[in-house]
């Protein structure tokens, strides 16, 4: 007998346990136990990092201090997960209120109807669109609305370790495409590497490809053949490629695992140059204490020194069932306070009017909004995400030997020429 | 392949004893270097969760500053006890759900005729043959009709569900070996059909119900691909989700990530260790003895 | 979606010889003979439909009615949102799916897997369980040994061999590069196609070997002792006994470890989702990593569903074949 009653207990505390503690998935409000509303907030801040620890510790609570009855639970997800987690939930209907959505991410975001047009949502839109940087506003734009307001902005400059540049016979960070050469023949076997980048998605590549005069696509977004192929952009890629052939380039640059990541291998002294984002240095400055990381401009080429713009906009969801409160966020985060206290772990501000005091609140800022001048946005179009898929994935093969960089490119460019045109 | 004998009843008493405990010792030193293998990832995972993070990426069994750092972060970071919390509930549910309504079943095919038995039996057969991921399109649609995307009611439900079958087929051939003349008796004793199956079946399959269990918890402890599709919020999440996701965002915290990892596979192996002789006695009695 | 049906989670040992054994079903059935009202005396017509019923809805709505749908939703063009219309199209998905390099590709190495993983699981099962089936120090360790990585989250031991065979700390490397001096680089392992396939096969097979074990044991110890009796009194030695006692009863355990493992092979995807995500360059791709990546990060459901039935159809037809194929040597034997 004893087991049919240990069966009925079971049961009775399993379900218990799932039920009651199970919030449904609905469309009403979301609220806690003390009847707050409560606005999730999906972001890909980095974990560990000093921004996320802004963010909980002290953006949230200023902001539910001042907005009593509006909680926000903050959803971080690695980057490379958000993306996928937000066509899901746009399928399944689960989307939070809020997401901090890369610039690239939002056209494609607004067509597929999953957010809404804050510049006809908000009625003070205007206002608050005034005081961001219009590079950045722009990015929000699709089909004649605003799909979101900037949140911030960065782009990618040269880190660099000076020990290893210093065994490798330099004593200034390779300013130059040949200078990157250089590097790479002087570093030749020492076991360390020239440099070091962690995927071949528009982020990585398009600094090299602008910088040696290519580009993706034409203005109109109409085509990629005769620009992704250029002899200036295979000139770009071709450059990591032979690095990378020569053992002076890590092969994280595949997208493969298991290897020694960037910020690792840069502190350590194994990666002599990298290419990141103003968040790194708070990150090294609490994971690497004794690591004083430099910084120089993208190394230049034919076409100049130029990077890629990043950055995040903060989009509210169609679905979302409380927008009044989720706006409420919305003009919190862009906020003088709320942009100052990320501007301290790495996050530049959009407020044109902090601009000023930008080296101010963190030095490193300088060079960064230097390299701004001349960096370009990625295609700001709706099928971004599928057309980087597609460079990724050929410009991978050029790596892994399969093809050349040409090759690789033009079948990149012919593929993408079919996703322009049908759209 | 097939140097060892098979039993040693059958040792022919003419040869020296030196010969088979020498061949008793190979087999003894093989076993143990398999067993080696077996073990050195899991030592490494070990190993490596104690070490502090600059000598996270030597490759050494030994970590030469043991720290239980890494624990204290694992579990006090990101809500970890919430997790181990979600999955033990769920694993909970679903096991006591499957068992509940797998008995059920298997008595209904076990000591009923009735139309429509064969098509139902052999419809839940047919399913064990087909790849569970296979199904996930539809069922997340079917989640998301029910309202269970992203709640722990989604992954019960659909963790049941996919269990019954295997526990149905394990319990139907459990009752059918019981007498029947056990129910006969109950029956003239004037008990009903459910009193016989609580009374009587459920008592009687006590292994059975034991080995089905096992494995009805390990497979939703373990689960991954349903739990990464359906949910979102960090208040749902489940260990091997978390712990796939705390690598994405820790990827090179190998110490943080393999204490998280030590956390959720040791409930696995208590279990394992503790139920073990159900598996094999699961599998004689029921299995292969037919 | 849940483990349960795939062999290497350890979810199905006990089940599975349940399934070519209608004999137990027959065997109750003359016994009942005299009562062939099978006892409706107590209870209505409908009892044992209301034993099935909880199991049933759930069986049926979230199971069988999901078959029903992917098939249906491969042969439209179908929107998520239930407001827009599903044209049918037939079967484009499935002629998409027959042009695409990169299913072939998944294709190919999922049955590279297959082809690595399954036999070498079969032959170490075996071995395992013939060194256990005896009088031997530990015996209860070692089978707890063995099968610990089959109760394993495949989560866990992905991160794990990532770990190790990482290209530039890993043990892996350490041992073969640094250690024994083998190759000028050390090996990029999950960085292109081969390499990988072999991380991705050694981590099926290191954490399937001891389900096969377990099987194969429970199978050796239902061996009838005096056939070997018998067999040794015949004069034969060991390896004779094996082959011409042992073997032969291990034909239905066999088959059936087979199917299971062929049906794993298949199932193949966690691996590859946490230690390559299938690239670089779809290099690795497998059938159900290049699914999920077309439904859940294109939002082509259609063409997932579509794949899903292909990778379906094969494992029905190779499970048949095989059952064929054993079944024609047993006749034949």
């Amino acid at each position: 007998m004893r087991v049919s009653k240990t069966l009925s207990w079971l049961a009775l505390g399993g379900v218990a346990l799932t039920l009651t503690a199970c919030g449904g998935g609905d469309q009403k409000p979301t609220t806690d136990a003390q009847g707050n509303t409560v606005i999730k907030y999906w972001h890909a801040y980095s974990a560990d990092s000093p921004e996320i620890k802004t963010l909980e510790d002290k953006v949230i609570p200023a902001f539910e201090k001042s907005h009593p009855g509006i909680k926000v639970e903050s959803v971080p997800y690695p980057y490379d997960d958000l993306h996928q987690k937000l066509l899901t939930a746009t399928a399944g209907g689960t989307l939070p209120c809020l997401v901090r959505s890369d610039i690239i991410w939002v056209p494609e975001l607004a067509k597929l109807g999953t957010i809404a047009p804050l510049s006809d949502e908000m009625t003070d839109f205007d206002k608050i669109a005034s005081t961001t940087y219009d590079g950045a506003l722009a990015t929000t734009e699709y089909d004649g609305k605003h799909y979101g307001l900037p949140l911030d902005t960065n782009t990618r400059v040269l880190m660099y370790n000076q020990a290893t540049l210093q065994e490798a016979g330099m004593s200034k960070p390779p300013a130059t495409f040949d200078d990157m050469r250089k590097l790479a023949d002087g570093l030749k076997g020492t076991g360390d590497y020239a440099f070091a980048d962690n995927g071949t998605s528009g982020w990585n590549l398009m600094p090299w490809i602008w910088s040696a005069g290519g580009d993706l696509a034409n203005s109109d977004m109409t085509k990629a053949t005769g620009y992704l192929n250029s002899p200036q952009s295979v000139a770009g890629v071709q450059l990591l490629v032979d690095l990378y052939k020569e053992g002076e380039l890590p092969d994280i640059i595949t997208g493969a695992k298991g290897g020694e990541e960037t910020s690792v291998g840069l502190p350590k002294g194994d990666y002599a140059t990298m290419l990141d984002g103003p968040w790194m240095l708070p990150i090294f400055a609490s994971q690497n204490p004794d690591f004083q990381v430099q910084t120089a401009m993208m190394p230049a080429g034919p076409g100049g020194s130029i990077s890629v713009v990043g950055g995040e906009d903060v989009v509210m969801t169609n679905s979302c069932p409380s927008k009044g409160d989720a706006e409420q966020f919305i003009r919190f985060l862009l906020s003088d306070e709320a942009q100052k206290d990320m501007a301290e772990v790495g996050q530049m501000p959009v407020l044109s009017t902090l601009g000023s005091q930008l080296t101010d609140i963190k030095p490193y800022y300088g060079i960064f909004a230097k390299q701004l001048e001349t960096a370009r946005p990625r295609l700001p179009h709706p099928e971004y995400p599928k057309i980087e898929t597609i460079l990724s994935t050929e410009v991978q093969k050029a790596f892994t030997g399969d093809t050349t960089v040409q090759a690789a490119l033009d079948s990149a460019a012919k593929q993408i020429d079919g996703i322009l045109a049908s759209s | 392949m097939t140097r060892p004998p098979t039993g040693p009843p059958t040792r022919p008493p003419a040869r020296p004893m030196s010969r088979p405990s020498a061949r008793t010792t190979g087999r003894f030193v093989v076993l143990l270097v398999g067993a080696a293998v077996m073990v050195l990832p899991f030592a490494m995972m070990i190993a490596t969760s104690l070490k502090q993070q600059s000598f996270v990426l030597t490759p050494s069994l030994v970590p030469d500053h043991p720290t239980l750092d890494n624990y204290v972060r694992a579990w006090t970071s990101s809500g970890f006890g919430r997790y181990f919390l979600n999955s033990a509930a769920v694993a909970l549910a679903t096991v006591a759900l499957v068992l509940l309504f797998g008995s059920m079943m298997a008595y209904a095919f076990a000591r009923f005729e009735f139309v429509g038995k064969k098509a139902m039996f052999y419809a839940m057969i047919a399913t064990l043959m087909i790849p569970a991921m296979m199904l996930l399109i539809p069922q997340y649609f079917v989640a998301r009709d029910l309202g269970v995307l992203d709640s722990r009611t989604g992954l019960v439900l659909f963790y049941v569900a996919g269990q019954l079958a295997f526990t149905t087929f394990l319990l139907r051939g459990f009752f059918a070996g019981i007498p029947r003349e056990l129910d006969d008796a109950m029956l003239i004793d004037g008990a009903n059909r459910w009193h016989i199956y609580w009374h009587l079946m459920l008592p009687l399959a006590r292994p059975a119900l034991a080995t089905a269990a096992i494995f009805t918890f390990l497979g939703s402890w373990d689960e991954f691909v349903w739990a990464v599709t359906i949910i979102d919020s960090k208040d749902n999440r489940t260990l091997p989700m978390a712990i796939q996701l705390f690598q994405g965002q820790h990827g090179t915290s190998w110490g943080l990530v393999f204490a998280a990892s030590t956390i959720a596979v040791v409930p696995v192996i208590a279990v394992f260790v503790v139920f073990q002789r159900y598996f094999v006695s699961g599998l004689q009695a029921g299995a292969l003895k037919g | 979606m849940t483990d349960t049906a795939s062999p290497t989670t350890g979810a199905t040992p006990a089940a599975r010889p349940r399934v070519p054994r209608p004999g137990s079903g027959r065997r109750a059935r003359p016994r009942r003979g005299p009562a062939p009202s099978g006892g409706t005396g107590h209870g209505s017509r409908l009892t044992p439909y209301l034993f099935l019923l909880p199991g049933m809805v759930l069986f049926v709505g979230l199971v069988l009615w999901p078959i029903v749908q992917a098939a249906r939703m491969s042969l439209l063009d179908w929107q998520f949102n239930p407001g827009l219309p599903s044209p049918f199209v037939g079967l484009k998905h499935y002629d998409r799916a027959l042009h695409d390099p990169i299913f072939w590709k998944s294709l190919v190495n999922t049955g590279v897997y297959m082809v690595a993983t399954v036999p070498t699981q079969m032959i170490l099962g075996l071995a395992l369980a013939l060194l256990l089936n005896k009088a031997i120090a530990g015996k209860v360790a070692f089978r707890v040994l063995y099968y610990l990585p089959v109760i394993t989250s495949w989560v866990v031991v992905s991160l794990v061999f990532e770990y190790l065979f990482a290209t530039s700390s890993g043990l892996v490397n350490h041992v073969l590069h640094d250690g024994l001096g083998i190759g000028s680089e050390p090996i990029n392992w999950l960085g292109s196609r081969w390499p990988a396939m072999v991380v991705l096969s050694l981590l099926g097979i290191w954490k399937g070997a001891g389900w096969s074990m377990l099987i194969f044991l429970a199978a050796l110890q239902a061996v009838p002792k005096d056939l070997l009796d018998a067999a040794s009194v015949d004069g034969a030695g060991p390896v004779r006994r094996f082959f011409a006692v042992t073997l032969p009863q291990l034909r239905p355990v066999a088959l059936f470890v087979t199917v299971m493992l062929v049906i794993g092979g298949f199932n193949v995807f966690i691996s590859v989702f946490v230690m390559t995500g299938g690239g670089p360059a779809n290099d690795t791709q497998v059938v159900l990593t290049y699914m999920y990546k077309q439904a859940f990060d294109f939002l082509e459901f259609s063409y997932g569903s579509a794949i899903a039935y292909l990778l379906a159809i094969i494992i029905f037809a190779l499970s048949f074949a095989q059952m064929r194929l054993f079944r024609y040597d047993e006749e034949a034997s």
